[in-house]
């Protein structure tokens, strides 16, 4: 299964008879990276499980369309990104909710969820990330934990590489001093 | 920075490990996913399906709607923009007002409302002068004596 390329993969999927085979070999190959990239985002599963068949039809409607200016991998990381910004903005105008109001509750269901693995430094790491805002919050999780090249993140992110490495240069630096102030 | 970012690769732990998931999710995840497609896919069909079937019945329906919609503005617009000529609007007021309420009643009234007009302004007027000549002082016998 991990020996298809991307390449290898559309190829594939543009014959229609491989078409659904070819669509799952997709799935199975990104679904544990966009899952963790989603979840880092959401927090809670459901919802990122919600986000995740959500980004993946998304990718079966477009997949026809798709064309190949840009890696397989990194539009597949900017529709679930997209769709985990949607659906945070959602949740916010759906319960009337500031930005920090909301940024709180994902910190409490953080400490409450016993779905969270961490010990006690990963769980400061955590809710510093969420102080973050969103985009920045995203940023420094597709290069700390993801370790996503600069120039792919623009990809994703449709920004330039020199704001990308302000950002998360600014992300950091929030964290120290929550990791300081705390 | 440099002693902070070091301290966030020392304490990196790989992101599997912060969050778990239910077991088996990811063994069962792409079943379900090709199960929702396929659902969406048959409600896809269906509405599909039921258009190509009340196709004619659906352009009928909307044939009818248009031509409602375009005889209601035409109504609204002429019965905006016709204006009857001045003398029919007159003839009709009259018609309507004074033909059809006309009683000798009505016309006494309005002879007398018009009588009473000059009778109240030469009230006024009277008092007026009245006035004037107590201001003056000027009584009956010299006023005799000037006319």
């Amino acid at each position: 299964m991990s020996e298809y390329s991307d390449k290898e993969l559309l190829t594939l999927f543009k014959n229609i008879e491989n078409r659904n085979y070819a669509f799952n070999l997709i799935v199975r190959k990104y679904q544990q990276k966009l899952y963790w990239h989603i979840r880092k985002i959401v927090i809670k599963h459901d919802d990122a499980d919600d986000i995740l068949q959500n980004t993946f039809i998304k990718v079966w409607k477009g997949l026809d369309g798709f064309r190949e200016d840009s890696k397989l991998y990194t539009w597949l990381y900017r529709i679930a990104t997209n769709e985990s910004l949607t659906f945070l903005k959602q949740q916010k105008t759906k319960y009337l909710l500031p930005l920090v109001d909301y940024e709180n509750q994902l910190k409490e269901t953080l400490v409450s969820d016993h779905q969270f693995n961490g010990d006690e430094i990963q769980l400061k790491l955590q809710k510093a990330i969420l102080s973050l805002p969103e985009k920045q919050r995203i940023v420094f999780n597709l290069k700390y934990f993801e370790e996503m090249k600069y120039e792919e993140m623009a990809e994703v992110l449709t920004t330039s590489v020199g704001a990308l490495k302000a950002s998360y240069h600014h992300a950091v630096k929030k964290i120290e001093k929550y990791f300081n102030e705390d | 920075m440099e002693d902070f970012n070091k301290y966030l690769e020392d304490i990196k732990k790989d992101k599997t490990d912060l969050f778990t998931v239910p077991e088996g999710y990811f063994d069962t995840f792409p079943t379900k996913l090709q199960e929702k497609i396929l659902s969406e896919r048959k409600e896809q069909n269906a509405f599909i399906r039921f258009i190509t079937i009340a196709k004619p019945q659906l352009a009928l329906g909307f044939m009818i709607a248009g031509f409602a919609f375009i005889s209601i503005t035409a109504v609204q617009f002429f019965s905006k923009h016709t204006k009857l000529p001045v003398a029919t609007e007159v003839h009709t007021r009259i018609v309507e007002l004074d033909a059809s309420e006309f009683s000798e009643q009505h016309f006494i009234d309005v002879l007398l409302d018009e009588n009473k007009k000059p009778v109240q302004e030469k009230k006024k007027n009277a008092e007026h002068y009245i006035n004037y000549l107590v201001d003056e002082d000027i009584d009956y016998g010299t006023l005799i004596d000037e006319l």
